[in-house]
């Protein structure tokens, strides 16, 4: 027994020692990188030195791609030493042709293994995503074990390793991003965040979507308007505008947040805080036509006028105002439904989507050119505005 | 063909399947060889003699009687014990009729006052041939009410010197054994290491009778019995089984009985031996039988169903058969109303989760999977871990072997001191690992909340257990991570289930579900509504009387 | 003796034992193999009227065995299509039972690699993982139901949860149209839709050690339930969240729903955590389940003692598990474990009960 038992114990010390604990690395001996963006091919600026003294692999250039790593607390690495010591993050950009060709040449260059469980943003640039498919870029994106379907997907107006920039010592740049999106719950300019989930989804399906658009300006990002990505070649076609982007939300039926401003009858600002807003979309067939009935009611109140005096809280006064808020409702979306449907040709509203519940066969027959159908069939729009009340002010009679 | 042969996997993998046979095999079959020795008990096969069922009224067999010749007696008597410095012996004559007696007894073990007054005048004044005449008179008409008889020398000798009085009277064949020992006694205090808010405040003491006491005057009933058994081959010692004769199965009783009657051992020092011997699975870390100090408990026990062992010499009771789910309840719960105690107890479900498992979470999550914690959390985790030197299994095995010194230290010192090293050894040496680097806040806080949540078992045996199965949890956690945690999840459910207390499956009310049983698991329903007893005792009496 | 010395179950237990059978590899791939057999979001539709359909097989099967009391199917069937033919039928379960140990625990495996334990070897998973099953497997049927009882709560309840907030995501637009294509793609469907209760043959053996025979109907339809259910459940919350399109291109599209939101501000933030837990928990229960049922084979066919057949299937189970050389192979296996499986549960009881009868009817007719 007890040679037996020598024997087990060595083959337990030798299964130990084999072990080694594999897949174990500590956690502060990683680099996590909670940003990552797509440009257009160019070497980095730091690259181009370094290609100078003939760090080289063969390449062609097809992107470049920065991912923004924290804490940047021991890293041995050249890259923004203008940064201040103290700063939170550093990002790192290297070009090439495949995504993980170049995270591999980022192991090369930093003295951490990068690991993507904590991607929180991706930031595509326009301009990539106008020469290359959504589908391309992702892919890896997609397949990678580390990389979360929950991280979300936004575009940039020009480049998209600015966007990571961000203000020395201030916020890390993705988180704050992240924190962006929330405000939803404010206004419907920042359109339901589209994660990698719900973008493999919309990519597969070949309707055409579309994606927040963010610009940079000096080290400032802001939220503004939308990409629209054409499904059938599922590359960038253009863009909307703040206003449109909150008409779209609004369309769509995703948020019902957002301030409505008119200039009344004296040219002082007018101004109504939407309170609730339900969009309904249907859909009718009538031989090969295609039409659809929107129906969009909305409440909210008046909150801020700039004219002196003669406003008053009378029903009038709310049936007159809210004239002139539809109005202006009218307009926008009039303007919104044009660019989609004459300017750009995509159902990004989700038309599409509510024929092929109503008519499954309809839409099987037009589902393969549905942006060329959608952008000649007929859309009314209903609208209901409704002024509830006037915040809590009230004016003496 | 070709395809069919790319399937056959290589050597190495061959290898392996021989390593997979041979680790459970072997393993299998040294526990087993280890668990026969063990209950056979080391080496000696079971040769000497078997428990010795002696009550102090019968006699055991190999001994040397009394002869009936008084000096004869008093020398051998004296021959056996008159060594002693403790031992008094007092010659005294008998004047009612021409005879002698002597006296025997330790001091300090009997009144003297008592035995002056009353003993020795009674004999010397009073006591005629008659009432000394025989032996089946001697009992009936000496006025003593606890009066014993010994017809062995040996036995004499050995009850003397445990305390009692003896005399040898001229004329008399046998020894009289007159008064009780009557030692001095620790005072009935709330017991330690159970304490509780609400509920009886009264303990065990290391006085048989008074615990058998204590057991009866919880109420009044003629069916609560009490069987006493006398173990141990060199220092023999009482021990009691208590039980309802109405309620208790008869199988699980006789299966007590005979693991107690089986126990062959020198000398019981505490109730925590027959524990150990009467066990069945002695490789498990699980406590198979509970202990308690506290009457209320074991009554409640014997209600259930269950027996009681008690052991002259130790406060601890012992109740069988114990289940998973006795380890995690306070007899609080029942003295408290039932919303709060329920919460309680799943509060107590969830500290024992904690302090099992949440070292290994923590090496696993900080070694293995830094994907599966939020953010800002690992953000804060690195950044308090920059400088650390080692990797999170050999920093958790620092802190928590010292926080296990430091508990261990902090029993053993005196009470004044006990706290004041536990403010040392605790903030000190923690906020001082920590400003040196060599363990991180993080880990500080994982330990702390895994050392308090295993403070909070109601029993301080499950409460050992845990801490210790803690350890081999992080080791599995080292290799494997969170699967290797899962995994030794997954062992621990495996050995409960197959762990068996007297009979009855360690996780009996776990599993199998039992409605009525469940009621007194996880939470703690009204009383009114536990009007059954636990179902997995198979007792004689489903329902309690109501 | 006070406690039971015959291994027998309880009819809870039995209902647990098969559920915890039957869920196993399949709650993560099966949303994409219904629908990538379908194509519509009708899958739902589809695991009801599988579930439907498991329900009458468990019925054949429970009757057939309640011919034979106290007996399982390796026992039975020898009476049944005579010794030899009966010892073949079983050795083809024993074998089935085998291989598809192997395949769960080389899903778990791949999984696992890939999602927990990256660049650790499998056999470094699989050999402790089997280790554990013999463990458990050699405490007899009582041990391993009562294990499974631990297990089947916690499982349902982070599987619950898991769902319950993963409803942000839900979008009953993504399980529109019902019926848009018509019947066909459901009975497409159907195939997947059945062959993810392989495992259910348990049920031939199991029933020999309920207490109570009597309640053996109800306790394996009340153990297929629970899994009809939770398929069901995944079905509907993995499409209405992750929609049909995203749902064919994902390899575990059930650990990509848990893994596409973040809860912030709690302490789980992310619940492939308790969800691989349970999960893991679930492969292992999975796993004895079909341990024990082929060493219980083995020992009954060739009347030998369980305890040895436990420690030698250990290693025929590793290299069952071993021969798949790619995940690609592993799903081959899964379909094929499927068919035969369907010819396991379906044909061979269905067979059985004929012959039974016929030969009933004929001793009858004699006598």
């Amino acid at each position: 027994m007890l040679k037996s038992l020598r024997k087990l114990t060595g083959i337990l010390c030798v299964l130990l020692l084999l072990s080694g604990c594999w897949s174990s690395t500590e956690i502060e001996d990683l680099a996590l990188y909670l940003g990552l963006s797509l440009d257009a091919g160019k070497p980095a600026p730091k690259e181009k030195d370094l290609e100078r003294k003939g760090a080289r692999y063969p390449k062609q250039d097809k992107l470049l791609v920065t991912i923004q790593v924290v804490p940047a607390v021991g890293v041995a690495s050249n890259e923004d030493k203008s940064l201040e010591k103290s700063s939170p993050f550093f990002n790192i950009s290297g070009s090439g042709d495949s995504i993980l060709q170049i995270f591999r040449q980022f192991s090369i260059r930093l003295d951490r293994p990068i690991i993507g469980h904590h991607l929180k943003v991706i930031v595509i640039s326009a301009d990539l995503l106008k020469k290359q498919s959504a589908e391309q870029l992702t892919d890896f994106l997609l397949r990678d074990n580390d990389i979360r379907p929950s991280c979300i997907v936004l575009v940039s107006e020009g480049e998209a390793m600015d966007v990571l920039v961000g203000t020395p010592n201030k916020e890390i740049p993705a988180v704050s991003l992240i924190g962006m999106s929330r405000n939803r719950s404010r206004t419907s300019k920042v359109m339901r965040p589209v994660t990698l989930a719900r973008l493999d989804a919309m990519i597969h399906s070949r309707k055409s979507f579309v994606l927040q658009r963010l610009i940079t300006a000096g080290k400032e990002t802001l939220f503004s308007g939308a990409e629209i990505i054409k499904g059938s070649i599922g590359q960038s076609i253009g863009s909307l505008g703040e206003d449109d982007t909150m008409c779209l939300t609004w369309l769509r039926g995703e948020g019902d947040r957002g301030v409505i401003k008119v200039n009344d009858s004296k040219g002082e600002p007018l101004v109504f805080e939407m309170k609730s807003l339900k969009s309904k979309i249907t859909p009718h067939v009538e031989g090969e036509e295609i039409s659809f009935d929107v129906k969009i009611t909305t409440t909210g109140r008046i909150i801020e006028t700039w004219s002196k005096g003669d406003t008053s809280t009378t029903q009038e006064y709310a049936d007159e105002a809210s004239k002139i808020f539809e109005e202006e409702l009218i307009r926008m979306m009039t303007q919104l439904i044009h660019k989609l449907q004459d300017t750009y040709a995509a159902d990004v509203a989700g038309f599409g989507d509510q024929l092929a519940i109503k008519y499954p066969s309809v839409w099987k027959k037009v589902k393969d050119d549905w942006d060329e159908r959608f952008s000649q069939s007929k859309i009314s729009i209903s609208y209901k505005l409704s002024i509830t009340d006037f915040g809590s002010f009230s004016e003496k009679k | 063909m070709s395809s069919l042969k790319s399937f056959i996997p290589s050597w190495h993998i061959w290898v392996l399947a021989v390593v997979a046979f041979l680790v459970p095999f072997l393993l299998s079959k040294i526990f087993a060889r280890v668990h026969a020795y063990v209950k056979s008990g080391g080496t000696f096969k079971s040769a000497s003699a078997r428990t010795s069922v002696l009550s102090p009224d019968s006699s055991s067999a190999a001994a040397t009687p009394f002869d009936g010749d008084y000096a004869a007696d008093v020398r051998s008597v004296m021959d056996v014990i008159g060594k002693n410095s403790d031992l008094t012996v007092r010659e005294f004559p008998l004047s009612r009729f021409d005879a002698k007696g002597t006296l025997f007894y330790v001091n300090g073990m009997q009144r003297e006052r008592e035995l002056n007054m009353r003993t020795l005048e009674f004999f010397m004044f009073e006591a005629t041939r008659e009432m000394l005449a025989s032996p089946p008179n001697v009992k009936g008409l000496l006025p003593f009410y606890n009066l014993k008889e010994s017809a062995d020398v040996r036995e004499f000798s050995r009850l003397v010197l445990f305390g009692y009085a003896g005399l040898i009277i001229e004329g008399v064949p046998c020894g009289l054994l007159i008064q009780s020992p009557n030692t001095s006694n620790r005072a009935i205090v709330e017991p330690l290491s159970e304490a509780l808010l609400r509920g009886p405040r009264i303990g065990f003491t290391e006085v048989l009778s008074e615990n058998t006491s204590m057991l009866r005057r919880q109420g009044f009933s003629d069916q609560l019995e009490m069987k006493s058994y006398i173990i141990g081959n060199t220092l023999p010692k009482e021990v009691v089984i208590a039980y309802f004769k109405d309620i208790v199965n008869a199988d699980l009783l006789k299966e007590v009985e005979a693991r107690i009657s089986n126990i062959n051992i020198d000398f019981l020092a505490d109730s925590g031996y027959i524990e150990q011997l009467i066990e069945d699975n002695y490789l498990s870390p699980f406590q198979q039988l509970q202990n308690t100090e506290r009457p209320d408990r074991v009554i409640n026990g014997l209600l259930e169903g269950r027996v009681a062992i008690l052991q002259d010499g130790s406060p601890f009771a012992l109740i069988a058969p114990a289940t998973f789910s006795m380890l995690l309840q306070s007899p609080e719960d029942y003295y408290e109303r039932w919303i709060p105690s329920s919460f309680l107890r799943i509060l107590r479900f969830f500290a024992a989760f904690l302090s099992l498992l949440a070292p290994s979470i923590y090496i696993s999550f900080i070694s293995f999977h830094p994907g599966l914690i939020p953010t800002e959390l690992v953000l804060s985790i690195i950044e308090t871990r920059q400088g650390v030197p080692f990797p999170s299994l050999i920093e958790v095995l620092v802190l928590e072997l010292s926080i296990e010194i430091l508990r261990e230290a902090g029993i053993r010192l005196p009470k004044p001191i006990g706290p004041a090293m536990g403010i040392v050894g605790g903030i000190i040496v923690g906020d001082a690992a920590v400003q040196a680097g060599i363990v991180s806040p993080i880990l500080v806080i994982v330990v702390a909340v895994t050392a308090i949540s295993s403070f909070s078992m109601p029993s301080y045996s499950a409460g050992i257990t845990l801490r210790l199965l803690r350890f081999f949890g992080m080791v599995f956690a080292a290799i494997l991570g969170m699967f290797g945690t899962i995994l030794f999840f997954l062992l621990l459910c495996s050995h409960l289930s197959r762990l068996k207390s007297f009979g009855v499956s360690y996780l009996t009310p776990v599993s199998p579900y039992r409605l009525q049983d469940w009621k007194d698991l996880f939470i703690r329903a009204p009383i009114s509504l536990m009007k059954k007893r636990p179902a997995m005792m198979k007792t004689r009496q489903e329902r309690r009387q109501t | 003796m006070f406690n039971r010395t015959d291994d027998k179950i309880t009819s809870s237990q039995a209902a647990v034992f098969l559920t915890n059978t039957l869920l196993g590899a399949g709650i993560l791939s099966l949303p994409r193999n219904v629908t990538q057999a379908m194509e519509t979001p009708d899958a739902w539709l589809t695991i009801l009227l599988g579930g439907a359909a498991m329900l009458g097989i468990v019925l054949l099967m429970v009757k057939l065995c309640l011919h034979f009391p106290g007996q399982t199917v390796f026992q039975y069937a020898g009476k049944i299509i005579g010794k030899i033919p009966g010892k073949l039928v079983g050795m083809l379960l024993i074998l089935y039972f085998i291989v598809v140990a192997g395949f769960e625990i080389r899903t778990l495996a791949e999984v696992t690699t890939f999602f927990l334990l990256e660049g650790t070897p499998s056999e470094a998973i699989v050999l402790p993982f089997i280790w554990a099953g013999v463990y458990l497997v050699l405490g007899g049927i009582n041990s391993i139901a009562r294990v499974f009882q631990i297990v089947l709560p916690i499982s349902i309840l982070v599987l619950l949860v898991s769902f319950g907030v993963s409803l942000r995501l839900f979008d009953i637009n993504h399980l529109r149209p019902v019926l848009g294509s018509g019947f066909l793609p459901i009975l497409r469907g159907m195939k997947t839709a059945i062959l993810i209760y392989a495992g259910c043959e348990v049920i031939l053996t199991l029933t020999a050690f309920l207490q109570e025979p009597k309640q053996a109907v109800k306790a394996m339809l009340g153990g297929i339930a629970i899994p009809i259910f939770l398929y069901l459940l995944t079905v509907v919350f993995v499409i209405g969240c992750l929609s049909v399109d995203s749902v064919v291109t994902s390899t575990w599209p059930t650990i990509d729903l848990v893994r596409s939101f973040e809860i912030t501000g709690f302490f789980i933030e992310r619940l492939e955590f308790p969800f691989m837990v349970i999960w893991l928990m679930q492969m292992f229960c999975n796993f004895s389940s079909f341990f024990f049922q082929a060493s219980l084979g083995i020992s009954q066919i060739f009347n030998v003692r369980l305890k040895p057949v436990i420690f030698l299937l250990a290693p025929a189970i590793f290299i069952a598990t071993m021969l798949p050389r790619s995940l690609q192979d592993v799903f081959t296996l899964g379909d094929s474990i499927g068919y035969i499986g369907l010819g396991m549960f379906f044909l061979l009881p269905l067979l059985l009960t004929l012959i039974w009868m016929i030969r009933k009817k004929g001793t009858k007719g004699h006598a």
